[in-house]
């Protein structure tokens, strides 16, 4: 119980205090310390150290009692997590219990957690996407959301840096609408996926591509991943356990151990952030109040800089719960616009195929990775009904067509036989929402939760544009399908899916040029208190069609240099 | 020749079910809740049944890899109430079945009776029995297939497979 013992201020004064521990407060934590600063990294969650917190890595499949599916009475307990894909037996553990953590849905939204050192870099799916020019312009070009205050040439740099250092695998496709990165060796396309890029081309005359996903893997680890304690990606696909060989990027792997070779780390798991300490003499913020999570005792603790890496919808709670007489609705939310523009990804359907061709191939080994389709609408020009577009995942596997009837021996002589039938193909969509200000979230007045924080209240959907895109997805897709003689395709849309579980929330304390319209400026500094940062998905403008943590991670790395850069001028 | 003549008498018995006399009604689900004297459908049973699923040959089936407990441990974490319900029921069903057939335990017919009365479960007009011999029947082959046994020595399972091929000739 050391920490306890840590009552005077002089202990509790650090240089810069991080909030949280996932992607992006990871990377805070990396440069921050890199660069010298004596940083405190606060987690609400346990501490979850690489491969010996890790439980189920070394698992094999019949040593989980229900072979990965959860048991009825935990499902029941946590309907919104178990909607998440990977809520399943070996990584339950990594995810939030929906009681411990209530938040009101004014309108239907899953908000999927991670709540541990490390985040949800634990159980990511580890696409990583840069955005493109196209991305940052989209709001100036059609007037929704505020122009961005930086554009690509800005974040290029600090994408090639954090892509170096987390170990990213893809090929350089040389396409304007998802710009090359500092490769690792790509994944292989499958011949069906290769069938599929080919048939594009010649259809579309090279303006629908499809490639290999980009992806935080160690296809083939450099020096400076080995530096860092991590080998070789296995292969094995079972990511979200925790990989104990450092195999795809994640804090505890990575960032993480790299800020506490520095010395100038100190983790405090446990520790719920409950507000920002505004001083109004000195005109900006000084620390945090934490309350510990199991005796709810507060402590104050205080830094120069703060950077909040809560993740989008927590670092809106907390900045909204940071009141003060001089910022009485939030802290920094002299526009009222704290909470606001909130964004997702439509992930809400998906679309699926067989083809009948390369009967006598199959693919061997594991893929934890698939081909991806950039977007193709709306890029160079507005050229449909709705703004903005999507980018698709793109996958394919041999089924194996196994004669099930009867009973007995011959039962379980076919069972066992590898026939196999059609390759099968499957597609999901990631549309780009439109960040509106009637999206948004805000703090429920009466609840509360354990440690007394008001309850998080979110009211986020969908709206025409997106059913527009939908509907533009099933078009093309079956029709690209169908030139490139796929068959059996079926559209699964499903209305009834919530918006949440794409887990790309992004906004609410959006950058911009203009205090009066952003709550950031293109340092990710609140515009109205200069040594507070935001560089989650709380900060972006508007969301892009790719998937967004890489960017988190670009942007989190900028933000941090320049505030360190500026500490050291005695500039903050 | 017996098991064609027993056969025959059991699927007029269950096909008529509906208009038949009470005693045959006792094992439609709503009544044998009541039927406090019946066996309790046991463990035991269960086993047979998946081993007329999966037998033992050259390798293993599905008595010795336990699949039985799989199947009842699935059922009783992962499928709720109805599922338990429908396999308390279809237990006591098979064995009723069996001696009107056979006149004797389900454990004690030989195989192709027993084949015979899951064949017979399944494709007769009572949705219950149908739904117990599919329900158990689809765990007994995921249980298996999902066995140490299987992964290991048919599908040679590897956890860390250490690549990934696109394209292979089969
Ligand atoms: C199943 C799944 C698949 C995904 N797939 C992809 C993908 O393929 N590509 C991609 O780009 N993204 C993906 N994501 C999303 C990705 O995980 C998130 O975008 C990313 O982790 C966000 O980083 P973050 O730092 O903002 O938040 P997190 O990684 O969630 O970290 C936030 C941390 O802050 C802590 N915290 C919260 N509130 C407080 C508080 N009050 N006090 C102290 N600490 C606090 C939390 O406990 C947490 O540890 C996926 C997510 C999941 C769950
Ligand atoms: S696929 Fe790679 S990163 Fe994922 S668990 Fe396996 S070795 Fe680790």
């Amino acid at each position: 119980m050391a920490f306890f013992n840590i009552d005077s201020i002089k202990d509790r004064t650090f240089d810069a205090i991080v909030v949280g521990s996932g992607i992006s407060g990871g990377w805070s934590a990396k440069e921050l310390t890199g660069r010298g600063l004596r940083t405190l990294v606060l987690e609400r969650g346990r501490d979850v150290q690489h491969i010996k917190d890790y439980p189920t890595t070394f698992k094999n499949p019949w040593e989980f009692p229900h072979l990965g599916q959860i048991p009825k009475e935990l499902r029941d307990a946590n309907p919104i997590a178990s909607r998440c894909y990977a809520f399943n037996e070996d990584a339950a553990h990594f995810f939030i219990k929906d009681n411990e953590h209530p938040y009101v849905q004014e309108k239907p939204f899953d908000w999927i957690r991670g709540y541990q050192v490390g985040g949800k870099s634990l159980m990511w799916a580890r696409g990583t996407q840069r955005w493109s020019q196209y991305d940052f312009d989209g709001p100036a070009r059609d007037g929704f959301a505020v122009e961005w205050p930086i554009n690509y040439a800005d974040i290029a740099p600090w994408y090639s840096y954090v892509e170096k250092f987390a170990g990213i695998s893809g090929n350089k496709d040389g396409l304007p609408q998802l710009p090359d990165g500092e490769f690792l060796p790509p994944h292989e396309q499958s011949c069906v996926e290769k069938h599929f890029t080919q048939q594009m081309a010649k259809h579309y005359n090279n303006t629908r591509p499809v490639i290999i996903g980009r992806c935080a893997h160690l296809t083939q680890p450099q020096p400076i991943h080995t530096q860092q304690g991590r080998g070789q990606c296995q292969n094995r696909t079972l990511c979200q356990r925790g990989c104990p060989y450092g195999g795809y990027f994640s804090s505890n792997s990575s960032t993480l151990p790299w800020a506490q070779k520095t010395g100038k780390m100190t983790l405090r798991p446990d520790s719920v952030v409950h507000s920002i300490i505004f001083d109004e003499k000195k005109n900006k913020a000084t620390g945090v109040r934490v309350i510990d999570a199991h005796t709810k005792e507060m402590t104050e603790y205080y830094a120069k800089i703060i950077f909040v890496n809560a993740s989008t919808l927590n670092t809106n709670l907390i900045l909204l719960n940071s009141t003060s007489n001089r910022f009485p609705n939030g802290l920094g939310n002299d526009n009222g616009l704290l909470g606001k523009y909130i964004a997702f990804h439509n992930f809400r359907t998906t679309i699926s195929a067989e083809y009948e061709g390369f009967l006598d191939t199959i693919t061997e080994g594991n893929r934890p990775n698939s081909s991806y389709i950039p977007r193709f609408r709306n890029v160079f020009k507005q050229e449909t009904d709705f703004l903005r577009g999507y980018a698709a995942g793109f996958g394919s596997s041999r089924m194996l067509d196994t004669d099930r009837s009867g009973f007995g021996e011959s039962l379980k002589a076919n069972l066992t036989q590898k026939k196999y039938g059609n390759w099968h193909v499957s597609s999901h969509m990631m549309g780009e929402t439109i960040p509106k200000e009637t999206n948004y979230v805000t703090l429920d007045s009466d609840l509360k939760d354990a440690w007394g924080i008001p309850q998080l209240k979110v009211s986020v959907a969908y709206d025409d544009n997106d059913e527009k895109m939908i509907a533009d997805f099933h078009q093309q897709m079956t029709e690209m399908l169908t030139v490139a003689g796929f068959t059996n395709i079926k559209t699964n849309d499903r209305p009834d899916k919530a918006p949440g579980l794409d887990i790309h929330e992004m906004g609410g304390v959006r950058m911009g040029k203009d205090p009066k319209t952003s709550l950031l400026n293109k340092w990710n500094q609140l515009h109205a208190c200069q040594n507070v940062f935001v560089t989650d998905g709380a900060c972006m403008t508007s969301n892009s069609t790719q998937n967004p943590s890489l960017t988190f991670m670009a942007i989190t790395a900028r933000a941090a240099n320049h505030a360190v850069d500026k500490l050291k001028k005695k500039n903050l | 020749m017996k098991r064609r003549s027993a056969i025959k008498n059991l699927s007029l018995a269950v096909a008529g079910m509906v208009s038949l006399p009470a005693w045959v009604s006792a094992w439609t689900p709503e009544s044998i809740g009541q039927v406090n004297s019946l066996p309790i459908p046991d463990e035991n049973l269960l086993a047979e049944i998946t081993e007329t699923i999966i037998p033992e040959t050259q390798t293993p089936g599905a008595k010795s890899l336990k699949v039985h407990q799989f199947v009842l441990r699935m059922i009783q974490d992962c499928f709720g109430e109805e599922a338990q319900t429908l396999l308390e029921q279809g237990l006591l069903k098979t064995d009723q079945l069996a001696n009107i057939a056979y006149n004797k335990p389900f454990v004690s017919c030989d195989t192709a009776q027993r084949m015979e009365l899951l064949t017979h479960l399944q494709t007769s007009d009572d949705p219950a029995g149908k739904q117990f011999v599919d329900m158990v029947k689809n765990l007994t082959m995921r249980g298996y297939l999902n066995s140490e046994y299987v992964l290991v020595n048919i599908n040679h399972y590897n956890i860390a497979p250490g690549f990934y091929h696109g394209c292979v000739p089969i």
